[in-house]
């Protein structure tokens, strides 16, 4: 008999023992479902769940604060998904918040994010619906990743002998050791903005007489008549298409030398020769500025000569007229 | 012999039994009936039949025909319940023993007394435990597991639970079968003090001459299904059908 | 003809069989009802049987884990390992396992201990002992290994996913709670409930089949013998077939 009681006794501690554990399984499940405690329910509409479940994670920031308890369709295009969610975030959820579908790590589960804005809205209550972010597409993705992936590892493998080639070279670090290449740089630099400022005044210049010259309507059939003037004109055209020659010239050694410089930095080599190069690029640049000074006084100059020609001081003279008259 | 047989009515009466396992037909129209305070021997060779016989007295076969009134109810019609009561009364001593391996002999002993719906408080239940186990002479054995005895003493265990209802009819089945002559011997003595001291009628199947011999008040030759010869020991040495001679060669 | 008549027999059988749960069924719920012997039973069937289920539980949980491992490294998931181990142990190798290893010592002492009460006419003698044999053994028996089994199962989940634990921790390192966290986390309703259904009918299958070896076993040690040997591949082969009944029918509602 006491025999008996003991073997009921270990029989329900083993029974207990078991369901206890299947009691916990559950429980423990069910908590990371939210089947237990109070929620609420939250609502948003996608076009696409992308294969959402009842069941997934609602997150957060991170957090996984509910999961989905229903998905169904409005309509052809709107889908409805009902979130149950802890009601210990009733009071940070605002009605402003967006939700958007995602993936648990690349190939994991689906997930409703739930992304809050800075702007201040009113709490999200039982049964609102929360804005949408237009899912991302992880088939998409993962095409663009998948190109992105392979230009990266061009990329990186460029990177990976240049960095070698830069590396290697002594002298390249002996230049970014040294603070005068600095100094340079950013003196060439200077310069170059003047020069291109120089430019542009110049430019503008050219572009005034030009148009003076068109303005000249009657004049240029005077102009072209005398040949001597034609000759003089002839000669700054000339003067001011070989300025223009010496500014394109200038671009596109310009040009050369920034191509150089990404040559060389791709190849790394060459690169002290380049600080070289530099202060002959500003050289290069200040000689050509000097001619197209010149230049432009030399058209200066024609010009002068032009407005006291007798031919044509009765028309200047007209013109200042014309001038004050407006004034 | 007894005289006062024949005025009293038979606890046990068979007419016109018949059973048949498919076309093997074991008994065919077979009458018998046992008396109050009477020993039958239902002798026969071996598939004659008689296991078949005692166990549709007990109601574990069916049979195919006929009646068997056990105080006077008819088995083949009796629901269950009846038929438990009916089996409260008659005490069936296995072949085999039977005997439940998994108990010991005192739980062996208690297993048809908290069986059969009869109320028995604590007290009253080790009382005729110890009781049978007496009359059986075992007694030390109360708490060994089944296993452990010898074959004579499983079949007195058997016995002693066969005897702790009380029963009015016993049925012996090969009582002294897988024995050696004298434990076979004393298991008989067994058998005859039993009926002196509780009075009851006993039905045994046996081809044990011996047994016959020493028990049997009365003898019941079942050949070919049927009851074929019927008398006192010494009535049927007598007999001279090569049928029931052989039997007592 | 050899062929026709064992398909013969094997019609025979499982109409047999069927008869034998019909029987059961209809005894189940009519009185009397053997609870003493039930509870006995579910002493002797359950609780005897933790320590051999346990054991095998725990190895196999532990094993799994360091087979996995160098596959898992190989795909890099090795944070993973909780999570297939413990899905793999909780929906299927737990409850089969568990099944085949109560079918082999429960199934063949049941057919066993049935058999031979059956040969040694012990069925008899408790009919005429006032007992229904059936309910007495057969009913109680087939209860307590449906009842049993789940709950062993259930411990046995429990053991396997600790030796997992010990598993991750023998070349890796992680916390107890993490290993806990992330197995919850991973796994669901779905993974648990039809796996612990499905324990109830491998239970079922396994007392019912020992009982219906052991009940009808012939006359003869041998006998014996038989029926002890064929409850456990018949019941073995039921749980495989049982559970692939399961995943289907899992899947066919959508649980799985």
């Amino acid at each position: 008999m006491k025999d008996k009681t003991l073997n009921n006794f270990k029989l329900g501690i083993f029974v207990l023992a078991g369901l206890l554990f299947l009691i916990v399984l559950l429980y423990m499940i069910g908590k990371n479902r939210n089947m237990f405690g109070f929620n609420y329910v939250i609502k948003a509409r996608f076009e696409n769940v992308q294969g959402l479940k009842t069941g997934n994670n609602v997150r957060f920031a991170g957090i996984d604060i509910g999961t989905v308890s229903n998905i169904s369709m409005i309509n052809d295009t709107i889908m409805e998904v009902e979130m149950s969610i802890d009601h210990k975030v009733k009071n940070i959820i605002r009605t402003n918040a967006i939700a958007s579908i995602g993936t648990d790590g690349l190939v994991g589960n689906k997930v409703v994010n739930i992304i809050s804005l800075k702007k201040s809205a009113p709490l999200a209550k039982n049964n609102d619906i929360l804005n949408t972010k237009k899912p991302i597409d992880t088939d998409e993705m993962l095409r663009t990743f998948y190109k992105t992936n392979n230009d990266i590892s061009i990329i990186a493998q460029q990177l990976k002998i240049t960095m070698a080639k830069i590396n290697d070279s002594n002298k390249l670090w002996e230049v970014i050791n040294n603070k005068d290449f600095a100094n340079n740089l950013k003196s060439s630099a200077n310069q170059i903005k003047n020069a291109s400022s120089h430019l542009n005044e110049l430019t503008t210049q050219a572009n005034n007489i030009v148009k003076e010259v068109n303005e000249g309507k009657g004049t240029l059939g005077l102009i072209l008549k005398d040949t001597a003037f034609s000759k003089s004109i002839s000669n700054s055209m000339k003067s001011i298409n070989n300025i223009a020659i010496k500014a394109n010239e200038l671009s596109v050694q310009l040009k050369e030398i920034m191509e150089e410089i990404n040559h060389d930095i791709k190849n790394g080599d060459g690169i002290a020769n380049k600080i070289l190069k530099d202060s002959q690029i500003v050289n290069k640049i200040n000689n050509a500025l000097t001619n197209i000074e010149n230049g432009t006084n030399g058209f200066n100059q024609n010009m002068e000569a032009l407005k006291h020609n007798f031919l044509f001081r009765g028309y200047f003279k007209k013109l200042e007229k014309q001038n004050a008259k407006k004034q | 012999m007894k005289l006062e047989e024949n005025i009293t009515l038979p606890v046990i009466a068979i007419n016109n039994l018949s059973k048949s396992f498919g076309s093997n037909i074991v008994l065919k129209d077979f009458n018998l009936n046992l008396y109050k305070k009477q020993n039958l021997v239902v002798l026969g060779k071996s598939g004659s039949g008689k296991s078949v016989l005692i166990k549709c007295i007990i109601g574990l076969l069916k049979p195919d025909k006929g009646s068997i009134e056990v105080f006077d109810k008819n088995l083949p019609d009796l629901n269950d319940l009846e038929l438990d009561k009916i089996r409260a009364k008659v005490g069936f001593l296995f072949q085999s023993n039977a005997l439940y391996d998994s108990m010991t002999v005192r739980e062996n002993l208690e297993f048809p007394l908290r069986r059969h719906w009869i109320k028995h408080n604590q007290g009253e239940v080790e009382q005729l435990v110890t009781e049978a186990l007496n009359d059986v002479g075992l007694l030390h054995t109360i708490e060994m597991m089944p296993s452990e005895l010898s074959g004579g003493m499983r079949k007195r265990i058997a016995l002693a639970r066969t005897l702790i209802l009380k029963p009015d009819i016993i049925l012996y089945d090969e009582p002294t079968t897988g024995l050696d002559p004298i434990t076979g011997k004393e298991i008989i003595k067994l058998m005859i003090d039993i009926k002196k001291k509780y009075g009851t009628a006993a039905l045994i199947i046996s081809h044990d001459m011996n047994c016959v011999k020493m028990a049997a008040d009365k003898i019941v030759i079942l050949y070919e299904g049927k009851c074929y010869a019927e008398g006192t020991y010494n009535e049927l040495t007598e007999n001279n059908d090569p049928n029931v001679k052989q039997f007592f060669e | 003809m050899s062929q026709a008549i064992l398909l013969k027999s094997f019609f025979e059988e499982t109409g047999k069989t069927f008869r034998f749960i019909l029987r059961f069924l209809l005894q189940w719920f009519k009185p009397r009802y053997e609870v003493a012997e039930f509870f006995r039973q579910c002493y002797v069937i359950g609780y005897k049987s933790l320590p051999l289920i346990g054991l095998t539980g725990f190895i196999m949980g532990l094993v799994l884990t360091m087979q996995l491992r160098p596959t898992m490294i190989e795909y890099g998931v090795e944070s993973q390992i909780p999570i297939i181990v413990a899905i793999s142990i909780v929906r299927e190798i737990g409850p089969v396992i568990t099944a085949l290893i109560f079918a082999g010592k429960i199934g063949s002492s049941i057919g066993a201990e049935l058999g031979s009460m059956k040969v040694t006419e012990q069925i008899d003698a408790m009919e005429v002992s006032g007992t229904n044999p059936f309910k007495y053994l057969v009913v109680s028996r087939v209860m307590a290994t449906t009842l049993m089994l789940p709950i062993l199962a259930l411990l046995s989940d429990a053991i396997s996913l600790y030796g997992a634990y010990l598993g991750v921790n023998i070349k890796g390192d992680t916390s107890f709670t993490l290993f806990w966290t992330q197995i919850f986390d991973s796994l669901s309703f779905n993974d648990v409930l039809p796996a612990f259904i499905k324990t109830y009918f491998f239970g079922f299958a396994v007392g019912i089949i020992g009982c219906y070896k052991g009940y009808n076993s012939n006359k003869g040690t041998e006998g014996v013998g038989k029926s002890a040997n064929s409850a456990v591949v018949l019941s073995s082969i039921l749980i495989f077939i049982l559970d692939l009944l399961a995943v289907q029918i899992t899947d066919l509602l959508g649980f799985n």
